[in-house]
């Protein structure tokens, strides 16, 4: 029988304030999981240690945690090949990041709950009900198909890097959701969702870190669901943010040059604040950092041109 | 001679000319050739993708078609630029009704359709590999001495690793092998995969450059005398709005930060002034004296 030392996160507020770490070894079958494991040790060694689990099967979301620092859900992870991945036989075993612990490896989901509300996680059709169901073709529903497994486990969170700059960043969960109702062909309210996902902490907070890809373990990649709405709120006309501004600076350089202009960049993106900021600008001109005024351009720019105006988008 | 279709991406063509210039005279000590697309497009930095997914795809695909064209692989210096690359090649190469339907437009505007039979890789990942390392031995490198450097990867070129794949995306070691390979002594610290800030420091500075700090103060701590990274975008999160980001968190770092060519550069003695340290915001004065540069 295969066996494996734990050097788990401990909390236990009844007790104590204090943090602490505690060393466990555990045998176990070939095939068990980091969960199985996690319980078994609450039956045969400490019933204190606290975990949140439920259906054991990747249905329920209630058992991310972190493993080597790795986000996982404890239920699917077997510890044979965990062991295997990271080179090691003894695994660390954290609560997932960017929540607080409320006891051992349960978090305090309350943040999560109310950002996923914010996006308003329902449909909204627009006009009276339909005398019947309605009938949706299945490549609209294809469209959202992957963000509608989303199985609100927040490993998307623990290790998301705007949220850790950012507490009240909305985050990936909540945004594939958003998508998932904006991109249904039967809600009625995909301008005021682009609206709603825009502004502060909204989806052009995103720094792109890709953990959230990364980490699903329901193949939903929520980031490319905030790339999505990025697009909709364009096809919206709600492009006011200073996110949404910059991508526009891109979509002008690409028409007029083919290539980044960063003289435009700059001001386009952010024209209030861009001249308050002539000491940082005068450093970078120092170091040959300024951008020409002429931008460049590509050959066969009007290939280019013919592409920005024929290619229709399908969100 | 290992020709490539190269890639720099805008920013080493015009903010970070620096990289551009230094890759350029690196690559034929490496057996390398590098072709020029004049009609590439920006890749669009994700910042295409997310105004306009389609738009961003075909255009990506323009740019494959053109390599495909010359007959070689895409070789890029650059992680956002090599993600969105091969992001749209993964995407019409899996999926023929994805690919007819973006040659369809390719065709319409009278540009080459794609095949769907080349590849992009990074400098890097080109250079991290037995093949590669072995021409750099055969350089003969007078080495870095010694210089304590802090690998950074960033986000892009490790994750979605369905889509990069070149390393474990938790574990990465390729910047690692050729810091020690060329003489260097790694300076390890947790953040080396985390982001830079650099896709959002124009719309959202504050959070930017929180994020910057992580690995800034980590690689700090852990004694490096410069940091390397293979990203330009990542260069001027950390290089040029570094002294900002020491204001906001109120914390020095005084972390020179090192294109990848300029590390493999400086153990291969190519000239500091090619290199052109001087454009950099933070001072690498350090890391010259250390190399004997
Ligand atoms: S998107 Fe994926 S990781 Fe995030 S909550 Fe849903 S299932 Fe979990
Ligand atoms: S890609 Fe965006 S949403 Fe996803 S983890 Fe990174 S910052 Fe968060």
């Amino acid at each position: 029988m295969p066996s494996t030392r734990f050097d788990i996160f401990r909390y236990q507020p009844d007790v104590s304030d204090e943090y602490y770490r505690q060393e466990f070894s555990l045998e176990h079958t070939e095939d068990a999981t980091l969960l199985d494991a996690i319980l078994d040790l609450q039956n045969t060694q400490d019933p204190s240690l606290a975990v949140r689990y439920s259906c054991r099967s990747a249905i329920c979301g209630s058992c991310a945690c972190k493993t080597n620092g790795k986000t996982v859900l404890a239920c699917t992870s077997q510890l044979e090949s965990l062991k295997s991945e990271f080179g090691d036989d003894r695994l660390a075993v954290d609560p997932i990041g960017n929540f607080t612990p409320i006891k051992d490896l349960v978090v305090d989901m309350e943040p999560f709950w109310t950002k996923f509300k914010s996006v308003k996680p329902y449909l909204i059709p627009d006009g009276p009900p339909p005398e019947k169901e309605r009938i949706v073709p299945k490549e609209a529903m294809q469209k959202i198909e992957r963000e509608s497994a989303c199985i609100l486990c927040a490993a998307c969170y623990s290790e998301c890097n705007s949220l850790a700059a950012d507490p009240e960043f909305v985050g990936p969960a909540a945004f594939a959701w958003g998508y998932r109702f904006a991109g249904d062909e039967r809600d009625g309210q995909r301008k005021e969702r682009a609206k709603l996902y825009s502004g502060d902490h909204g989806v052009w907070d995103c720094t792109r870190c890709m953990y959230c890809n990364e980490r699903c373990p329901k193949g939903v990649e929520p980031r490319d669901a905030i790339e999505k709405l990025g697009g909709i709120a364009f096809q919206e006309k709600v492009t006011r943010d200073k996110g949404a501004r910059h991508a526009k600076a891109f979509l002008i350089s690409m028409r007029t040059g083919g290539k980044l202009n960063e003289s435009l960049l700059v001001p386009y993106t952010d024209p209030l604040g861009a001249p308050l900021d002539i000491s940082f600008a005068a450093q970078m001109m120092a170091k040959g950092k300024a951008p020409s005024p002429i931008p460049h351009r590509i050959k066969k720019l009007k290939e280019v041109q013919g592409l920005i105006k024929n290619v229709k988008e399908t969100i | 001679m290992q020709q490539f279709a190269y890639y720099p991406g805008c920013v080493a063509e015009f903010s970070s000319k620096e990289l551009n210039a230094t890759t350029k005279t690196l690559a034929p000590m490496l057996d390398i050739e590098l072709l020029p697309l004049p009609a590439a497009t920006c890749c669009g930095a994700g910042d295409i993708a997310e105004a306009k997914p389609n738009l961003y795809l075909t255009l990506n695909v323009r740019i494959l078609s053109q390599a495909e064209e010359m007959g070689v692989d895409v070789l890029t210096i650059c992680n956002v630029c090599t993600m969105n690359l091969r992001r749209a090649n993964k995407m019409v190469k899996e999926d023929p009704r994805v690919l007819e339907q973006v040659n369809e437009e390719l065709v319409k505007v009278g540009a080459r359709p794609y095949e769907g039979t080349k590849e992009v890789t990074h400098l890097l990942w080109y250079l991290a590999t037995e093949e590669g390392l072995s021409k750099l031995e055969a350089q003969g490198p007078r080495g870095l001495n010694g210089l304590k450097v802090a690998p950074y990867y960033g986000c892009q070129l490790l994750r979605p690793s369905s889509v990069m794949g070149f390393e474990d995306p938790d574990q990465p070691q390729s910047l690692e092998r050729l810091i020690r390979a060329l003489g260097g002594e790694v300076a390890d610290y947790e953040a080396k995969s985390k982001c830079c800030g650099f896709p959002i420091i124009l719309a959202r500075q504050e959070v930017a450059l929180k994020e910057s700090h992580v690995a800034l103060s980590q690689s700090r701590d852990a004694g490096a005398d410069c940091m390397v990274t293979p990203c330009p975008l990542c260069h001027l999160a950390m290089d040029a709005y570094q002294r900002k980001a020491e204001s906001l968190n109120g914390t020095e770092y005084n972390m020179p930060v090192l294109h990848l060519p300029q590390l493999i550069g400086l153990a291969l003695g190519i000239e500091t002034s090619v290199m052109q340290f001087k454009r950099h915001m933070v001072p690498t004065d350090n890391v010259l004296e250390i190399v004997g540069a």
